[in-house]
């Protein structure tokens, strides 16, 4: 009944707005080698399985996992797809980990691979067709295209977030300073950091504040860029990641909780999540995967965290509501430093998605790079020791939610 | 272009990456038809016809839904319970929207908001009256649903929401 899975390896591919120098598949091979460059004794015949995911309609290219087989070593093994929004990446590698748990014969090494190419398509169009099946509703009754187009900033995430963004301003009374400080720290992050997108070595809060608002309360230099890129994670059971690498990281609770959606509501009747930044998928998510994983005291035993923001006000609000900080509390730790680099709990050194953003991808690297921190060979690597980390994802309107809790010991769930 | 919409953007290190061969394509989609069943709204469209507002209840878990919902999420029964629903409400959250004018080229400052009805328990996205100034929407606000006079028996009758003055003590934020 079930296996302990570890983390033998991740790479990712260099992030920028156009990687006009790849094509789809050549942008997922490059991850792959630089995974297989942190786990020497690993080769692609040594994987048995693999699992792959991104966002169809955002590059005009339906089922291109059927492109991209030779590309990652797939020809003749087991391949499965998986797709779920913004928290692709994250579905991809809690796919990856449920393969190798699964315990099947001669499915051991499962390489778990997420990707987006979002300079080959128009971003906003894809998200309009995830949108509108369930939003057209409105047409019916009577809500013409235009004007719903305009309720939701033109079907763009930002149009939800801000929404979320203005409760949690209200109800922590924090002001847009706050916030760009969170954006200052991502982007200083993402410029030590090799595969990141955004890197802005030398952000300061002023020259966030001069830029003008894409929606209030978030402005143009608080939000998310669209990337190319692709990152890849190597799942194996616990025995083998021993020989793969030195220090395998354990996956010890994985969560992916969905709530009612928030803002957009279900069928036009409207949404009862009264309020937006309240998010108890998160808190259920992080209940579930802290319970696998034995945590009790999430902020006393977690050492690094990589949440999936990309907006500044929702890597407050994450962290809060996945027990690493006390409601409300968040904008004061981070003004303290305390998530900075140096701080006792730093949170998304890699800059995060605010500075990074390939769709697909970002939720898997989130978990890909807090496993690197554990192993040590993260780009950014903080100098304090990481034993327990956590990656989320986001996903949806305002309701998917998906973590994994990492640790170097295992936790044995199965005896 | 107005000074709202400029874009104004931060420097960051970028690399030049070689250009490959690019052949642009465009999806020609077929149309789609979309089902929907709209059954347990007919009442609630019939009402909005003689400016009332009605809401289903869930007869387990006590929650009003407005506008009507089909099933609750949360019970797994269908509401079946008949509740009026005031006209007043207040604003849950906002966001402000400067997106331009298809006719005019004009960006216009809009508030979006989700309005909270008293006596319900969801909320859903609606606009604010244009005579509202912009910045002073709060969170909290007290308004009030706008009818249009022409209505069809549709979410469209209501046109927007005004702001409604209400001294009463049972408004819990002020600004």
């Amino acid at each position: 009944m079930g296996r302990q899975v570890a983390i033998a390896s991740a790479g990712f591919s260099e992030h920028a707005s156009k990687r006009s120098d790849v094509s789809m598949p050549e942008l997922v091979s490059e991850a792959i080698e630089d995974c297989l460059k942190n786990a020497p004794s690993v080769e692609l015949g040594d994987i048995d399985a693999f699992v792959n995911g991104n966002m169809p309609a955002f590059e005009g290219s339906n089922i291109p996992e059927l492109w991209m087989t030779d590309w990652m070593g797939a020809r003749n093994k087991p391949l499965l797809r998986v797709t779920t929004g913004g928290t692709t990446g994250g579905s991809v590698a809690i796919s990856g980990y449920y393969t190798v748990a699964a315990g099947l014969p001669g499915v051991d090494t499962v390489l778990a691979v997420a990707f987006e190419q979002q300079s080959q398509g128009d971003t906003s169009v894809g998200l309009a067709s995830v949108a509108y099946g369930e939003i057209s509703i409105l047409n019916t009754l009577g809500i013409p295209y235009e004007r719903i187009s305009r309720l939701l900033s033109a079907g763009a995430a930002i149009g939800v977030a801000a929404y979320q963004a203005t409760t949690y301003m209200n109800k922590t009374r924090i002001s847009e300073e706050d916030l760009a400080r969170v954006v200052v720290q991502n982007r200083r992050n993402a410029a030590k950091t090799w595969w990141a997108h955004l890197k802005m070595p030398n952000l300061t809060i002023e020259e966030v504040l001069d830029t003008p608002y894409v929606q209030y309360p978030l402005r143009y230099g608080m939000v998310c860029p669209a990337s190319d890129g692709a990152c890849v994670m190597l799942f194996t059971t616990e025995e083998k990641a021993k020989e793969m690498c030195d220090i395998p990281v354990y996956v010890n609770g994985v969560a992916s909780v969905a709530n009612e959606s928030a803002v957009l509501g279900y069928d036009g009747s409207g949404s009862a999540q009264i309020d937006p930044s309240m998010q108890l998928g998160a808190i259920r998510s992080s209940e579930l995967a802290y319970k696998q994983a034995g945590i009790s005291f999430p902020r006393k035993e977690i050492d690094y965290a990589e949440v999936y923001a990309p907006f500044p006000n929702q890597q407050l609000l994450w962290t809060e509501k996945l027990g690493l900080f006390e409601e409300g509390t968040a904008p004061a730790m981070h003004e303290a430093g305390i998530t900075d680099f140096n701080g006792e709990l730093p949170v998304n050194c890699s800059g995060g998605v605010n500075s990074t953003n390939a769709i697909g991808a970002s939720a898997m690297e989130r978990p890909a790079e807090a496993a690197l921190q554990i192993m040590g060979k993260a780009s950014n690597q903080v100098p304090k020791t990481v034993h327990t980390s956590i990656g989320s994802g986001w996903g949806g309107s305002l309701n998917l939610i998906t973590l994994m809790a990492m640790s170097d010991q295992p936790q044995r769930k199965w005896r | 272009m107005s000074k709202m919409t400029q874009r104004k953007s931060l420097d960051y290190v970028k690399k030049e990456y070689v250009r490959t061969r690019t052949q642009p394509g465009s999806w020609y989609l077929s149309s789609y038809n979309y089902k929907f069943n709209i059954t347990h709204m007919k009442p609630f469209l019939a009402k909005l016809k003689e400016k009332k507002l009605v809401a289903n209840q869930c007869s387990s878990c006590n929650r009003v839904f407005f506008p009507p919902r089909l099933v609750c999420g949360k019970c797994l029964v269908k509401p079946d319970k008949w509740v009026d629903i005031r006209e007043t409400a207040s604003v849950s959250t906002y966001a402000i929207s400067y997106l331009k004018d298809p006719e005019t080229g004009e960006v216009q400052e809009r508030p979006m908001v989700l309005v909270h009805h008293d006596g319900a328990d969801t909320v859903s996205i609606a606009e604010l009256s244009p005579d509202v100034n912009v910045k002073d929407t709060y969170v909290g606000m007290p308004i009030i649903a706008h009818w249009k006079d022409e209505r069809v028996g549709g979410l469209v009758d209501i046109e927007y929401y005004d702001k409604y003055k209400d001294d009463s003590d049972d408004i819990r934020y002020k600004k």
